[in-house]
């Protein structure tokens, strides 16, 4: 019979190193706090990433692939999307999914908080934009943000602590097709260091953002906050994979349960528990927590958990350029953005609206494998083909905003388990009328733009499947405990020493790249443990 | 045929080979994909990526199976127009695998050295050379900054 091996108790137990664990752990540990944080995968090595080895293109579809379906590495876990035309995409090391991540970091907008009351869709947020923006401004310094003031979109700020990364000649043609058509664009905030930053080292546009940055010039929490949060005294434990949070006979947390590499089962008692796991790695466990206080999954009295899943529904529209601009060069999808079309446009048929990123092609795998611009056809005409669509591909990114729905949502399968048994998330999910209308309206004025900047041939590919970079929505926060599954401050109505910090707070999605918005909301949250919690400190 | 784990027979290979010729014919002075010796690597890869294996299985065994091949003696021994004709009727017919096929020979041609050097694509990793660009110019701002903010107040 296998015994569980209990661990001295931690004040705070941190579930989850990606962006929003690693942002909590750091900021309660620089406060005192004793904190444990509970990771399945492990640390990744610099030369490990595919950046440094001649097949990284094969890497990128294979043992490196976004999707974890793909990958299959024994510290993911499979997801079954046989209900959901987006395949959701994350990565399961020390630092979560922002070793994968392109790092475009645009911030939500004020009007984001309030949908409800400008627009009388989906709902307000419990907090303002207001609220946030000290936040975001110290994520941005953690991370190291590169970007520039004055963008006419969005609200005055702090300088960022970088200046923008090059934008190149192939942004700059398409910038200067923008001013002609006297639409927005601005060039992009990222998380990666156009100037030497805090001992890492500045992006030399090696091009695959995506791929784990060996340099330490993308803002990964592995290099840009652990280090820190460790010399701090936190105890990061790798190779541990969650599969309860348990709970005493009145609900409240008393720890988490979890499987080390050996597959013995753990047990980390703590004062409270955070949850990091992602928008679906969060509800996943969480709903595999139920027990007789919560028989519907940990905290779930809403019946919400789960629920509302959001993903951000992407488009995108290719323009095939005949000046040989090596659209290669240069960080993938961190060039300019455009937000013109952001808001709800009550001319139109639909509400909300989308900011288009603008992206960089990539090496000459992807190009013949069609990743932007459809695959080169085979046979006679192959040669002619790829000719023309190696090196000068610039991509209009469609990022649309999802709305929240209840019958899109996350489900444990009965079936389905990762590598230590635990049952895998399904995924159900339908794309909306109102997205589909958006993702037609930024179509046609993506192609627009690039018939004006000059393309020769233009694509577009109307959905994107492999597009589940955003998780959000499945643990909503709100001021009713009937209508969703946190407070304000990220802890759990049914439980006041469980919080949630990652993705699944989200109320509503907006049309931006999530991730400041998640560590601005987790610092927010790890604010409120050090002013309010002192129970929880010992 | 293929047997299950994907080790191919000569006489696959050869077929193999020959499909990959005109996937990707020859150019310049490069000769098509099969004629420079990358089924070996496409066998390879599909030996480590069930997916890619799966594909590879499956296309070798339809194209055993077609009729036209069977009764001219085999696949290598069709004329060019009817091999291309057996490629695309199975495009139609098994679009899931064959494209997955078709992504395998892509990936072992553009992986080759030689290949890169015809187009120009610098080969090895990525870092830590990386690429030269310009840094941000704030002139091109110029436009855009004069607009007057318009976000929308909430
Ligand atoms: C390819 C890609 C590109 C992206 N690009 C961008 C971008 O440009 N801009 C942007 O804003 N966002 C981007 N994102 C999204 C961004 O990475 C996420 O929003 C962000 O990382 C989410 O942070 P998180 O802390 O919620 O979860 P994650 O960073 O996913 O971290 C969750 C962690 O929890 C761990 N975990 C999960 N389950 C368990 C368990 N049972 N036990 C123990 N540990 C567990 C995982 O291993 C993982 O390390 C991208 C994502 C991907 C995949």
């Amino acid at each position: 019979m296998s015994t569980t091996i209990t661990h001295p108790p931690t004040d705070i137990l941190v579930l989850g190193s990606g962006a929003s664990g690693a942002a909590v752990a750091w900021r309660l540990s620089n406060r005192g706090f004793n904190i444990v944080c509970l990771e399945q995968g492990r640390w990744i090595k610099p030369e490990e990433y595919p950046n440094e080895h001649a097949d990284w293109e094969i890497q990128a579809r294979t043992n490196w692939a976004f999707d974890p379906n793909v990958r299959g590495l024994d510290e993911d876990y499979p997801i079954n999307v046989d209900e959901s035309p987006i395949d959701p995409l994350m990565f399961n090391a020390v630092g979560g999914s922002t070793i994968h991540w392109t790092a475009h970091t645009p911030r939500f907008h004020p009007s984001d908080f309030r949908v409800k009351t400008l627009d009388g869709v989906a709902d307000d947020w419990p907090l303002t934009y207001d609220e946030l923006e000290p936040f975001y401004d110290t994520y941005d310094e953690l991370m190291g943000c590169s970007g520039i003031n004055g963008d006419p979109a969005n609200p005055p700020r702090k300088e960022r602590p970088m200046p923008p990364l090059p934008i190149g000649p192939d942004g700059e043609r398409i910038a200067k097709a923008f001013d002609r058509l006297g639409w927005h664009w601005w060039p992009s905030d990222s998380y990666v260091n156009s100037v030497p930053y805090k001992g890492r080292k500045a992006c030399n546009n090696c091009g695959n953002t995506g791929l784990g940055c060996s340099l330490g010039a993308k803002g990964q929490t592995d290099v840009a906050i652990w280090p820190e949060a460790i010399k701090n005294g936190v105890e990061l434990r790798t190779n541990s994979r969650v599969f309860r949070v348990d709970t005493d006979e009145n609900g409240r947390a008393t720890g988490a349960s979890y499987y080390d590499a050996e597959g013995n089962e753990n047990f980390q008692p703590a004062k409270a528990v955070v949850l990091a796991m992602n928008g679906i790695g969060t509800p996943r466990i969480m709903l595999n927590s139920a027990s007789e206080v919560y028989p519907d999954g940990l905290c779930n009295s809403s019946g919400l958990l789960g629920k509302n899943l959001m993903f951000h529904t992407y488009a995108m529209v290719s323009g095939l350029f005949q000046d040989d601009l090596k659209t290669y060069k240069g960080a993938l999808a961190n060039m300019i953005l455009c937000q013109e079309f952001y808001e709800t446009d009550q001319s139109k048929a639909f509400v909300r609206g989308y900011t288009y990123q603008v992206a960089r092609s990539s090496g000459p795998i992807s190009t013949a494998c069609g990743h932007m611009f459809g695959r080169v056809p085979w046979g006679a005409e192959h040669h002619a083909q790829f000719a023309r669509r190696f090196s000068d591909v610039t991509v209009v990114g469609v990022i649309g905003e999802d709305l929240p729905e209840e019958h899109n949502r996350v489900e444990l399968d009965p079936d389905l388990t990762d590598s230590n048994g635990i049952p895998a998330p399904k995924v159900y999910y339908e794309l909306s009328t109102n997205s589909r209308k958006q993702l037609d309206d930024a179509i046609e004025n993506a192609e627009k733009v690039l018939h004006e900047a000059g393309a020769a041939q233009i694509l577009a590919t109307p959905f994107l499947k492999v597009a589940g970079w955003h998780l959000m929505g499945t643990a909503r926060m709100g001021d009713d405990p009937k209508a969703s599954v946190v407070d304000r401050w990220g802890q759990a109505h049914d439980a006041d020493n469980v919080f949630i910090v990652d993705g699944s707070v989200f109320v509503t999605c907006a049309a931006v790249n999530p991730t400041p918005t998640i560590g601005a909301l987790a610092l927010r949250t790890a604010d409120y443990i050090d002013r309010e919690r002192s129970d929880l400190k010992s | 045929m293929p047997d299950t784990e994907c080790k191919i027979s000569d006489a696959d290979r050869l077929v193999l080979s020959a499909v990959m010729d005109l996937i990707v014919p020859p150019v310049d002075d490069l000769p098509g994909a099969g004629e420079m010796g990358l089924a070996g690597n496409a066998e390879e890869l599909a030996g480590r990526i069930a997916d890619y294996g799966e594909a590879l299985h499956r296309v070798l065994e339809a194209l055993s199976l077609d009729p036209s091949a069977r009764a001219e003696g085999g696949f290598v021994a069709l004329e060019e127009d009817q091999r291309i004709a057996a490629l695309t009727a199975l495009e139609s017919s098994m679009p899931k695998y064959f494209d997955k096929f078709v992504d395998l020979i892509y990936i072992v041609y553009y992986s080759d050295e030689r290949v890169h050097r015809h187009i120009g694509w610098r080969s090895g990793p990525l870092q830590p050379l990386g690429w030269e660009l310009p840094p941000f110019d704030p002139s091109i701002l110029e436009t855009v900054s004069r607009r007057e903010p318009f976000w929308r107040k909430a």
